[in-house]
């Protein structure tokens, strides 16, 4: 990705384009860790200075984005918009509660399980957007604390969106910048996922779960929930679930079709549509149409496009290569010594900083990697570790990933918030516990 | 004519210390839809309204923001819903009180007065000194559309 070939002024402002660009680079990271100014404007902003300044050309610029990312986000973001609308979270929530007695430590297993496995598959924000409300009010009913199943369900987010590549955008720009496919994220993430999963259960079973109880008529009242009720279009919801199905099929077999993810994702989300709004007149299709691009994460989108073009920059003035190069000093281009360094660095960092522009920055660094570790073959536990560091970090803290957020926001609201330091005290320890797995993990099936 | 003429200026108040009960119970035997809340100084603090009661007697999962849409799938009685608002009888009114309901002062005009109820979707609204924030009074729509009648008459 870095352009060597791409011609760069010698002196900016009076300074040299690589000091220019990481100048500009830092501040904007700085910007959107002050959270002062969207993060789409600063990401556009920044943009826009790396080709007013010089470093690149407008070409050059959207040579950087990766339009495959782009793609895959938008076209997923419409297929989960539309297929919200079915009530199939909300039955999912319903159904695995009963399926457990209404048990209080089994919904919360289950709650955690449906969380995780919707995150992999679909999106984390949205899915906990709808699960969450669901959880509350079967708390409510039980009179049990909702906090445990809260802090359950943000793990459980973060750990099943690590095991696919659609599942959190690490991965989505992971994958496309190397040409990955969805059965290879699965077959290398999803084994430590599961065990992951499993592994932070039992502290928050000795923690909360063992002493959660509710009185068997409250368990009466979430059993008698009627959750076919919950599915609100039920001609809807079949047509969606055949889109999901075919779209995830279509991610596994898009390598031997020769096709890219943003393909499978982007024409199913117009399959979708056209099903959605097939036989409506024109001013009706207008407005489902409308009503599903609305819900499309606009500013993650130009966020993305933003710091594209920014990272390009600064990789076309070879400050990344650089960087590695340092890094590798440090490690002595040994592959295990480095592997590592990556995934705690990587966790550390992702539970305090946005991951998306950490990502972005490491993947032009461990790609310019490659010649010491003998060809792009020889960086792929680099890519794992950078993956499981930046996804399975998101939960050290309440402010590591947007669906942490996205849940707090709604426990402020129940009246039961989650305090920043009260999650830190226990979610950072456990995040470094799935960073320890992690490492024994990627030490015995890749070093 | 403007708000002074209109209002009722004795209009059964409470205090936020009230429970819960004892503004239901007020609200059912006045048939009264808004029931404004002062302080021992008599100064406007908010409304107290059957919506409030409608809030406190649903789950919070419900009324949240982004809370849940749709809950066809409960199979709750009116025996749960009665004991939740039973146990919130003994909680203050001053928690569930609306604040951001439009006000009136006592110079505003009949018109405006209209304006508000239709566009507030509210029958009464309350009659606030602009600067002590002492509740004058409270208009009902049924005291607007009185003097209508009359003066069709």
């Amino acid at each position: 990705m870095h352009g060597s070939g791409e011609a760069l002024p010698s002196i900016i402002f009076g300074l040299n384009p690589m000091v220019f660009a990481a100048i500009l680079f830092i501040l904007t990271y700085a910007v959107i860790m002050t959270e002062k100014i969207n993060r789409a404007i600063v990401a556009l902003l920044a943009a826009g200075l790396m080709i007013l300044g010089g470093v690149l050309n407008q070409e050059a610029a959207i040579r950087g984005v990766d339009f495959n990312t782009i793609g895959l986000l938008i076209g997923m973001m419409v297929i989960v918009a539309i297929t919200r609308q079915s009530g199939i979270f909300q039955f999912l929530a319903i159904w695995s509660a009963k399926k457990v007695n209404a048990s209080p430590w089994g919904i919360l297993v289950m709650l955690s399980l449906v969380t995780a496995v919707t995150s992999a598959l679909l999106d984390n924000v949205t899915t906990v957007l709808l699960i969450v409300p669901v959880a509350l009010l079967i708390t409510e009913e039980l009179k049990v604390s909702a906090y445990p199943y809260l802090f359950s369900m943000i793990f459980s987010s973060n750990i099943g969106g690590t095991a696919t590549l659609i599942g959190d955008p690490p991965n989505i720009m992971i994958g496309s910048a190397l040409g990955l496919t969805f059965n290879d994220f699965v077959l290398n993430l999803a084994p430590i996922v599961v065990v992951a999963m499993a592994v932070t259960l039992i502290p928050i079973y000795l923690i909360w779960g063992r002493r959660l109880k509710a009185a068997d008529e409250d368990r009466q009242r979430v059993m008698a929930f009627n959750e076919r009720e919950a599915i609100t279009d039920p001609l809807l919801l079949k047509k969606c679930l055949a889109v999901i199905t075919t779209v995830i099929l279509g991610f596994v077999f898009a390598h031997s079709l020769g096709l890219e993810a943003a393909t499978v994702a982007m024409t199913g989300a117009a399959v979708l549509l056209l099903l959605q709004c097939w036989p409506l007149d024109a001013e009706h299709q207008s407005k489902r149409v409308l009503q599903a691009f609305n819900e499309v994460e606009w500013i993650t989108i130009f966020f993305f496009v933003g710091l594209f073009i920014a990272v390009h920059g600064l990789d076309s003035t070879g400050l990344l290569e650089l960087l590695a190069e340092r890094v590798l000093h440090l490690t002595g281009g040994d592959p295990t010594a480095t592997t590592m360094t990556i995934l705690w660095s990587s966790a550390v960092l992702s539970a305090f900083v946005d991951n998306i522009p950490f990502v972005a920055t490491m993947i032009p660094l461990i790609k310019s990697m490659a010649g010491t570790f003998g060809g792009p073959e020889g960086l792929m536990p680099l890519w794992w570790a950078l993956s499981l560091g930046a996804c399975l970090g998101g939960n050290g803290t309440l402010i590591g990933a947007s669906a942490n957020l996205v849940v707090a926001g709604f426990a402020e609201r129940a009246g039961q918030p989650i305090r920043f330091t009260r999650f830190l005290l226990i979610a950072f320890p456990l995040m470094l516990l799935s960073i320890a797995l992690a490492t024994v993990y990627l030490y015995w099936r890749y070093l | 004519m403007t708000a002074q003429n209109l209002m009722n200026p004795n209009p059964v108040t409470l205090r936020p210390t009230d429970t819960v009960a004892t503004a239901a119970t007020h609200i059912l035997t006045h048939r009264l839809r808004h029931l404004p809340v002062v302080d021992d100084q008599g100064r406007y603090l908010g409304t107290f309204s059957i919506y409030s009661l409608l809030r406190l007697t649903l789950p919070k999962a419900v009324i949240m923001e982004e809370g849940l849409r749709d809950v066809s799938f409960t199979t709750e009685t009116i025996d749960g819903l009665a004991r939740r608002l039973r146990e919130r009888g003994s909680e203050p009114v001053g928690q569930w009180l609306s604040q951001d309901d439009p006000v009136m002062h006592p110079d505003t005009p009949t018109m405006e007065v209209m304006l508000l109820m239709l566009r507030g979707r509210t029958t009464s609204v309350p009659v606030v000194d602009q600067h002590s924030n002492r509740l004058e009074g409270i208009i009902a729509f049924w005291d607007v559309l009185e003097k209508l009648l009359v003066e069709t008459r």
